[in-house]
């Protein structure tokens, strides 16, 4: 036993980045396996939404013509709830999903109705509270501790989580000095079942690992931008850039009236207004004014970057867009921001994507496994050989 | 895996702490778990399932309007920043009245005029928020005033006494206040 330990002493630097290597991860390795699992199932989620529950797909008719626009939603919503407030309506475009409207109710409550895109039939209602896409996106974020608890704004689970960007792009790092030419693996892959586990694990990691290259460096770095976006919150450094206060409407331009409530812009006018004055933005999602001196905010992703949500305040007396931000107009933090966040989500061309981004997802978590699984079987007695090369207790702890 | 190659079988104890330890940040998946129960409870409070909040203060006639006021969470105000302690309350416009009224304002103590009315509600009419400052040095016999702003531009306002609206902010001003 004493000789064989002896063999495998680490005899170069190479041998070194192997240690390395495997430490960065295993210590942690259980909780970064969560981590990865949760991430992934979070890609998918609105789409496992989608398989369980009927009401929120777009269902579309054999004769599907056109879709419902935004003034129609909130005309269904009043027929089937007089006196309701709609506050948000969600319209995907080209997309499996039915149209969502976030709506208030007389009594307070209030519910998300799912709304077929083409017959406007009221397909499903779900509690504004729990939500299954927001729960695993919340596990997978932040672990669910609760934000602004005094201590820090962010919530301590998101520094938890994105502090694990830092060993994850160090052991792609690490991981690619140690696999000496590693493009070798891209020519002649090599996943050998049958002869035994630890080969298996060995291969599945190494072939896993080099065609992630790509996908563990973003998630990664945009893992360790969320750590940096929550300490620049915490210091106070505004994203929209420091000059921009909140915008409203003057009190000079709200009308006055005798009659209640003064006619107001609909929702499809004030879109209408935006698509008058800037090409190329398709609505897709629209939130209604927050009070007597709140805008239209609608929110379109930009056909040019689609990293980045564009969105426009339209006044909704005089229909002037009083806030405008196309890509170029995002102060460079907030564009930073938007963009590390779709790339971390791969939530900004569609389902392939997603798909893509779940096939890495589950790949990344089995690599935290088979490096687990690597690691049991073999640095445990590399490390002690490095450690101590003349020591013959080779159970002892370390 | 080193145990078995080792003819010291008294190291065993050791070695296996050794190796369970690693998956110990497996500890840090409870955290999700326990939290489970009060995610639901915050976000059914956030979102309004359960209607105007926590815990509802009562409702008051406001000139020809009636208004219910209600806590966000039975809690003291929580330190939002630089811009101090804040305390959330949500009211609602009766049905009736939701297309009457332009804007409702809450503030600490009775304003002096519309433009000191204090922070503007948000959201639905059946459902406005409002993030309320609240000053270390409030004094627990303080009013919260509430001004309701009609479309024709009539002002209403009312009050509730802060023991009233929200006895979890005067024992968070007892103890902030205590010498």
């Amino acid at each position: 036993m004493n000789s064989n330990t002896q063999a495998k002493a680490p005899k170069n630097r190479t041998q070194w980045w192997f240690l390395l290597h495997s430490w960065l991860a295993m210590p942690i390795w259980l909780f970064l396996f969560f981590v990865c699992l949760t991430g992934t199932i979070a890609t998918v989620s609105q789409e496992i939404v989608w398989l369980f529950d009927a009401s929120v797909r777009a269902n579309p008719p054999a004769d599907a013509g056109r879709m419902l626009t935004f003034d129609e939603v909130i005309e269904v919503v009043e027929q089937d709830a007089p006196g309701a407030y709609v506050t948000q309506i969600k319209r995907p475009v080209k997309s499996q999903f039915a149209l969502t409207a976030q709506i208030s109710y007389p009594d307070s409550t209030s519910e998300n109705v799912f709304i077929n895109p083409y017959t406007g039939e009221i397909q499903g209602r779900a509690a504004n509270g729990f939500d299954f896409r927001q729960f695993v996106r919340g596990v997978h974020g932040w672990l669910l501790i609760p934000f602004n608890t005094g201590f820090t704004r962010y919530s301590l689970g998101w520094y938890l989580v994105s502090l694990l960007g830092i060993p994850m792009l160090l052991s792609l790092i690490t991981g690619l000095i140690v696999y000496k030419k590693f493009w070798r693996g891209f020519l002649h892959p090599r996943l050998r079942v049958n002869r035994g586990a630890r080969v298996f694990w060995g291969d599945f990691h190494r072939l896993s690992g080099i065609w992630s290259i790509p996908f563990i460096f973003i998630i990664s770095v945009t893992a360790i931008w969320f750590m940096i976006q929550g300490i620049l919150f915490e210091v106070g450094v505004p994203f929209n850039g420091a000059s921009q206060a909140p915008v409203f409407v003057a009190r000079d331009e709200v009308p006055v009236s005798d009659q209640g409530r003064p006619p107001m812009l609909s929702p499809d006018q004030a879109i209408a207004e935006v698509n008058q004055r800037y090409d190329n933005v398709e609505a897709q999602d629209v939130r209604l004014p927050m009070n007597a001196f709140g805008h239209y905010r609608i929110y379109g992703r930009s056909q040019a970057f689609p990293l980045v949500r564009e969105s426009f305040l339209v006044n909704p007396y005089s229909g002037s867009i009083d806030e405008a931000m196309r890509v170029s107009d995002q102060p460079a933090l907030m564009f930073t921001r938007l963009s590390m966040r779709a790339l971390h989500t791969g939530d900004f061309v569609g389902l392939s994507l997603k798909l893509v981004y779940f096939f890495f997802g589950v790949l990344l978590t089995m690599m935290v496994f088979s490096g687990m699984r690597i690691w049991m079987t073999r640095t445990f007695r590399a490390t002690h050989a490095a450690i101590r090369p003349h020591s013959a207790r080779s159970g002892e702890t370390l | 895996m080193t145990t078995r190659s080792s003819t010291r079988s008294t190291k065993r104890t050791p070695t296996r702490w050794f190796r369970w330890r690693f998956h110990l940040t497996g500890i840090l998946i409870l955290i999700p778990v326990v939290l489970t129960p009060f995610y639901i409870e915050l976000m059914s409070v956030f979102g309004g399932a359960n209607g105007l909040g926590e815990r509802t203060i009562g409702a008051q006639q406001v000139g020809p309007w009636r208004i219910t006021l209600a806590e966000q969470f039975e809690k003291a105000p929580s330190l939002d920043g630089p811009a101090g302690y804040m305390k959330t309350f949500n009211a609602a416009l009766c049905q009736a009245c939701a297309k009457e009224v332009k804007a409702v304002y809450i503030r600490l103590g009775k304003p002096r005029s519309l433009r000191t009315a204090g922070v503007i509600g948000f959201g639905s009419p059946y459902h406005m928020s409002f993030s309320m400052p609240v000053p270390e040095n409030t004094s627990p016999t303080a009013d919260i005033w509430l001004t309701a702003e009609g479309w024709d531009g009539a002002i209403h306002q009312a009050q509730w006494s802060l023991a009233e609206a929200s006895p979890a902010t005067i024992e968070f001003l007892m103890q902030q206040q205590e010498p």
